[in-house]
């Protein structure tokens, strides 16, 4: 069984080598991404050395939560500095100018407004020119409108209760129904310190996966339609071999494709994808995810055209949604959800927190598993599909 | 004499259309059998089922005592089976297609390199093992699609169609082959549209149509069936349909078909006997341009069976 096995991975492999789809998809092409990442995107995240302007005129606990976290936050130490404007047109002159990137404006009250269960509105200043400095004001943002959320619902229900209006304030701090403190934390996704060219590498390794393993897939299909294929099943060995074969070069060139993508990174542009081990298991698991998803589509798929064109779509649609195009966080919500079923989402975010933070395989253990049972999904589908019909 | 493959009631349906129903025959060591049909009867899917490529609905396969279904690698070990396609890779030479067929079945490794070269003289290509596949004739490529099914020795030789396409010297090479791997012992089953090489190779045939064996029996048994008559070929120049139908009415002519746009062709008791009778009947209708009479042979007895040609 082995050796039938290997003897199928053998001429896969040399099939591979002689047309030169190995060395093409393997090595030249992740070199190449690495390097178009390491010379047009190396460096730290751009927005995170932008200056947001402050325009406070509440004078009350929300802008000074602002500062007091961002101050605070040695993630975001000397990436992201706070200047105080006066006014909205001191804001909009200095964006302008390009002195801030972008602009956070509380008007005056808010903090009462919300204090008293009215709600309040921020406003935020962005430029074109400085879209990812927008998206950090904006997320600030996010954070403080679910805080306002949080304290206006607490207010009315307390108001709705019978408590005094002119307590209610203090009746909900002692209580602590006013939502969690503001706080701003490191979240690589929504756009925390990440190198961008580890980022969009590591998205491209991701997406490229799919393409390697997804020929070998092809060219089992290309074999039913000449007829080997049947002209081994019909031979003594097991009926899985001729998939399996496949499957293994299809994962081996895979994995050398995304580690040949990291060592790139790192060697030529000294990028740094964090711990070594931590970053091959994901690795690892990615690619077992991509081979059991193209291993599905080829036990569906009625020809070697049909499952290229399939693979393809898949492949791109889980690189949109999966981060791997265009960053995660400038998705909204409804789609950074739907990114959560592909595994580039997963991998993505579980490599650029490795980038990010320093941490260990322990901190890729969500990424990993949820990898592990997609690929564990897609090997259990495509078991049943090959038994149905290429096995059937 | 113990059997090399006995299949029994074999049925395959697909989505409530039946492909095959209730197919059974042996074949004997040394035995050359004949599968025969018109497109569509039943004979691939018939085949696919012997060699383990379909799971039948109902019915056993037994090679060489090896129950295909409980111990499938036993009896795929003893069957070979030339697909009608070149089931082989173009890139690779023929000595590279051998070696990896031989590696794939399990053959030791110290027996790979002898074995590819026996198989390679025994089909004559030994002279040609380094050129790639597609630099090969399309006779060559049939004679090596034979030769990686001879591989690990089979005791049951299965080939559809394996003739297609090929010239008449590698054709005369190939049965001459074939009648050897027979004399030698090897059981051979046969699917072929030229009748006269299943006349020539196969001891015994079985007529297969809309899924189940029609007839079975020695070439003699099965020309029996349509009890002696000739087969007359005419082809005629005029009202061929008129012609056709008058020649239906004509007593001792059992089968009339219209093979071509001018020419037609009969099943009658004494034939040569009844030409002059003929000619008179169309006389008036179509001139005969031309005129052979054969006797009784599978051909005859397939059109009487089936009514069709082998080779509509």
């Amino acid at each position: 069984m082995l050796r039938s096995l290997l003897t199928v991975s053998a001429l896969e492999l040399r099939t591979r080598v002689r047309d030169r789809t190995a060395l093409i998809i393997a090595i030249i092409v992740p070199v190449a991404m690495a390097t178009l990442f390491g010379v047009a995107l190396g460096g730290d995240d751009p927005p995170l050395r932008a200056t947001v302007g402050i325009v406070d005129q509440d004078g009350g606990e929300f802008p000074a939560g602002v500062r007091r976290e961002v101050l605070a936050s040695t993630e975001l130490s000397g990436v992201l500095t706070l200047r105080d404007l006066p006014g909205r047109e001191q804001a909009q002159r200095a964006l302008d100018a390009g002195d801030i990137g972008a602009a956070i404006i509380f008007p005056a009250g808010f903090s009462d407004s919300v204090g008293a269960g009215e709600g309040g509105r921020v406003g935020v200043l962005t430029s074109a020119d400085t879209p990812l400095a927008g998206v950090v004001a904006n997320a600030v943002v996010d954070r403080i409108s679910s805080l306002v959320r949080a304290r206006t619902l607490a207010v009315r229900a307390s108001l709705e209760a019978g408590v005094p209006a002119a307590e209610v304030k203090e009746f909900v701090e002692r209580n602590g129904a006013a939502g969690p403190a503001l706080t701003l934390e490191n979240d690589p996704m929504a756009g925390g310190r990440v190198d961008l060219s580890v980022y969009y590498g590591a998205g491209m390794a991701a997406l490229f996966a799919f393409f390697v393993v997804g020929a070998s897939f092809r060219s089992l299909l290309i074999e039913r339609k000449q007829g080997t294929l049947d002209r081994m099943r019909a031979g003594p060995i097991h009926g899985w071999v001729p998939i399996a074969g496949k499957a293994v070069v299809g994962f081996a060139l895979a994995m050398v494709s995304v580690c040949v993508t990291w060592g790139s990174s790192v060697l030529i542009f000294g990028s740094t994808w964090g711990d070594p081990v931590a970053v091959f298991t994901l690795l690892l698991a990615h690619v077992l995810a991509a081979t059991a998803i193209t291993m599905l589509v080829a036990s569906r798929a009625r020809t070697d055209a049909q499952a290229d064109g399939v693979i393809m779509v898949i492949s791109f649609v889980a690189a949109f949604f999966g981060g791997s195009l265009v960053p995660l966080y400038t998705l909204p919500d409804v789609l950074q959800t739907i990114a959560l079923f592909t595994p580039n989402a997963w991998t993505t975010t579980g490599l650029t927190g490795l980038a990010g933070s320093g941490a260990g395989l322990a901190s890729v253990a969500l990424p990993i598993g949820v990898l592990l049972a997609i690929a564990v999904a897609a090997f259990g589908l495509a078991a049943t599909g090959f038994r149905k019909g290429l096995l059937g | 004499m113990t059997s090399t493959l006995t299949c029994e009631n074999l049925s395959k349906t697909y989505g409530g259309v039946v492909a095959v129903r209730d197919v059974g025959f042996t074949v004997a060591p040394g035995e050359a059998y004949g599968l025969l049909g018109p497109n569509g009867a039943g004979k691939t899917t018939t085949i696919s089922m012997l060699v383990g490529l379909l799971k039948p609905d109902t019915g056993t396969v037994v090679v060489g005592g090896a129950d295909l279904a409980a111990d499938p690698m036993a009896a795929k070990a003893k069957i070979g089976y030339v697909p009608q396609e070149i089931a082989l890779y173009p890139d690779l030479t023929g000595r590279e297609n051998l070696r990896f067929f031989c590696r794939l079945f399990g053959l030791p490794r110290r027996e790979v390199r002898a074995r590819v070269e026996e198989v390679l003289d025994l089909v004559g290509l030994a002279d040609r093992a380094d050129a790639k596949l597609d630099t090969y004739s399309g006779g060559m490529k049939r004679r090596i699609n034979i030769g990686a099914a001879l591989l690990h020795r089979p005791e049951l030789l299965i080939l559809d169609e394996p003739t297609v396409g090929v010239d008449p010297q590698s054709r005369k090479s190939i049965l001459d082959g074939l009648e050897r791997l027979v004399a030698d012992g090897m059981a051979l089953i046969y699917t072929s549209h030229y009748m006269e090489e299943v006349e020539r190779i196969c001891s015994r045939v079985a007529i297969i149509d809309h899924g189940s064996i029609v007839a079975e029996g020695t070439r003699h048994e099965l020309v029996e069936l349509v009890g002696g008559a000739d087969r007359i070929e005419l082809t005629l120049d005029g009202d061929v349909e008129t012609a056709l139908a008058k020649l239906r009415g004509l007593g001792g002519v059992t089968e009339a078909v219209r093979t071509s746009a001018a020419s037609v062709r009969l099943i009658a008791e004494g034939g040569r006997y009844l030409l002059p009778s003929v000619i008179s009947t169309v006389d008036g209708i179509a001139a005969v341009t031309a005129v052979e009479v054969v006797e009784p042979d599978l051909e005859a007895t397939f059109l009487h069976l089936t009514g069709s040609t082998l080779r509509d």
